[in-house]
């Protein structure tokens, strides 16, 4: 820190650490969720950091994670669409999820709240849900930076979010794995 | 605030997302909605599950050692990525394109003008030593410029300068056809005490030679250009005296064209 004088190579590699590294985790976990397995997941963090540092001359301060996890994402659904472009995306029967009441979905939901459950039902769930309940929930990012990383109005992350937890939910309350006993 | 609207705002309620104006009038709906109340306990329920129990996934810790190795040779194609994305992305930038095609150019010409003038240097020193062996030195024997000169008038397709600098110590000897890079040219002989000089002239359409010295086995080879003829002096005369002469050969020429 001392040293923030020092020719321009050496200080850009010291600052791309100190802005980068700390996010290691962050990008792994979505990358991870994103690809479904570490191999995956590890090869598209290498390559964000790659591309960041190519690009790290032309970032010119602010979030630093926000931009990262911007690079991570894109690297992810490259990714994604050359790994499953020959797969058809599982289509969701709203019908077969329909519960009768708020009452008795709370009910089936609490039944079934288990980690096991919650898993797969986020497995299950498409990318952009996925994706969007990763970032707020478990990454913390708020909605704002949530637009910013996605590339889409803060309108749309707070529908999509909605949309998103509404869709686990009923994942959850489908799920056929045993029941937990409570 | 109706109903509708109210549902559609209980998740990002839940965030603390909403402002101040939003949040008071949508806990004023809940309050007297028994269905939102139950949806944002549903909503409560759904949060906290995900926070409690969704893995969060940890990098390795050898992942940062394997992208910190990754990013030390940065210029090199990454394991993970096809040697041929990297060039095609090469190919998409016009910029590099043009880039690498001048590189390509530059170096192909300072290949093979540093190429060329080895060859021609020890060819002319090869005529030079050939012309002092054979005792054929010269084709026409004069120390005046104007018996030389029309000499080589229908042996040559063009008409080389011949200077006088008997003035100046280097006396015009004769004038001599020789062959060098597969034609006919002109050689001028001078003499500069016991030693000779070679002066070969031929009409250039390429401005290749740029005065550089040429050291062949004991012999010296000037090169240079000037007025659309390429010149190349060769002696076993030091690079001092020869530059001498090369200097007063340059400064003559454009004399006599003046005085035509």
């Amino acid at each position: 820190m001392e040293q923030h004088h020092d020719t321009g190579g050496d200080l850009s590699q010291r600052e791309f650490e100190q802005v980068l590294w700390q996010h290691l985790d962050a990008a792994y976990n979505l990358a991870r969720w994103l690809l479904h397995n570490d191999q995956d997941a590890e090869d598209a963090v290498q390559e964000a950091y790659l591309r960041a540092y190519k690009a790290f001359p032309r970032f010119r301060g602010g979030d630093g994670k926000a931009w990262f996890m911007t690079i991570l994402r894109n690297v992810c659904y490259t990714m994604i669409k050359k790994l499953r472009s020959h797969e058809t995306p599982e289509l969701f029967d709203e019908e077969i999820h329909q519960v009768a009441s708020e009452a008795e979905a709370q009910e089936a939901f609490r039944q079934k709240a288990n980690a096991e459950n919650l898993h797969s039902a986020l497995e299950k769930l498409p990318d952009e849900f996925r994706e969007i309940i990763v970032l707020h929930d478990l990454e913390g990012f708020a909605y704002k930076e949530i637009a910013a990383i996605v590339g889409v109005p803060i309108g749309t992350v707070m529908s999509r979010l909605a949309r998103a937890r509404a869709r686990l939910r009923a994942e959850i309350i489908a799920s056929n794995a045993k029941e937990s006993s409570s | 605030m109706n109903h509708d609207e109210a549902a559609q705002l209980l998740s990002p309620y839940q965030d603390g997302e909403l402002d101040l104006g939003t949040c008071l009038k949508l806990e004023g709906h809940v309050a007297g909605c028994p269905l939102c109340q139950q949806k944002l306990e549903g909503e409560k329920d759904l949060g906290d599950l995900v926070r409690s129990e969704a893995p969060r996934f940890k990098a390795s810790p050898f992942l940062k050692t394997r992208i910190q190795a990754a990013l030390q040779k940065e210029s090199f194609p990454s394991a993970t990525i096809p040697w041929w994305k990297h060039f095609s992305t090469t190919l998409k930038n016009p910029v590099l394109i043009g880039f690498s095609f001048l590189l390509v150019v530059l170096v192909a010409d300072i290949f093979w003008s540093q190429k060329r003038m080895p060859t021609l240097a020890q060819e002319s020193v090869a005529n030079h030593v050939r012309s002092l062996q054979v005792s054929h030195l010269v084709d026409v024997a004069s120390s005046d410029q104007h018996t030389v000169k029309p000499w080589f008038a229908g042996k040559l397709d063009y008409s080389p300068q011949v200077v006088d600098l008997s003035s100046s110590g280097y006396p015009l000897i004769g004038g001599r056809l020789d062959v060098l890079d597969h034609r006919n040219v002109a050689a001028i002989v001078y003499q500069r005490r016991k030693h000779y000089i070679n002066l070969f002239i031929w009409p250039s359409n390429t401005d290749v030679f740029n005065g550089r010295l040429h050291h062949q086995n004991g012999y010296q080879v000037l090169e240079w250009a000037k007025s659309g003829m390429n010149y190349l002096a060769v002696s076993e005369l030091g690079e001092k005296e020869l530059r001498e002469f090369a200097e007063m050969i340059q400064t003559q020429t454009i004399d006599s064209q003046s005085k035509e």
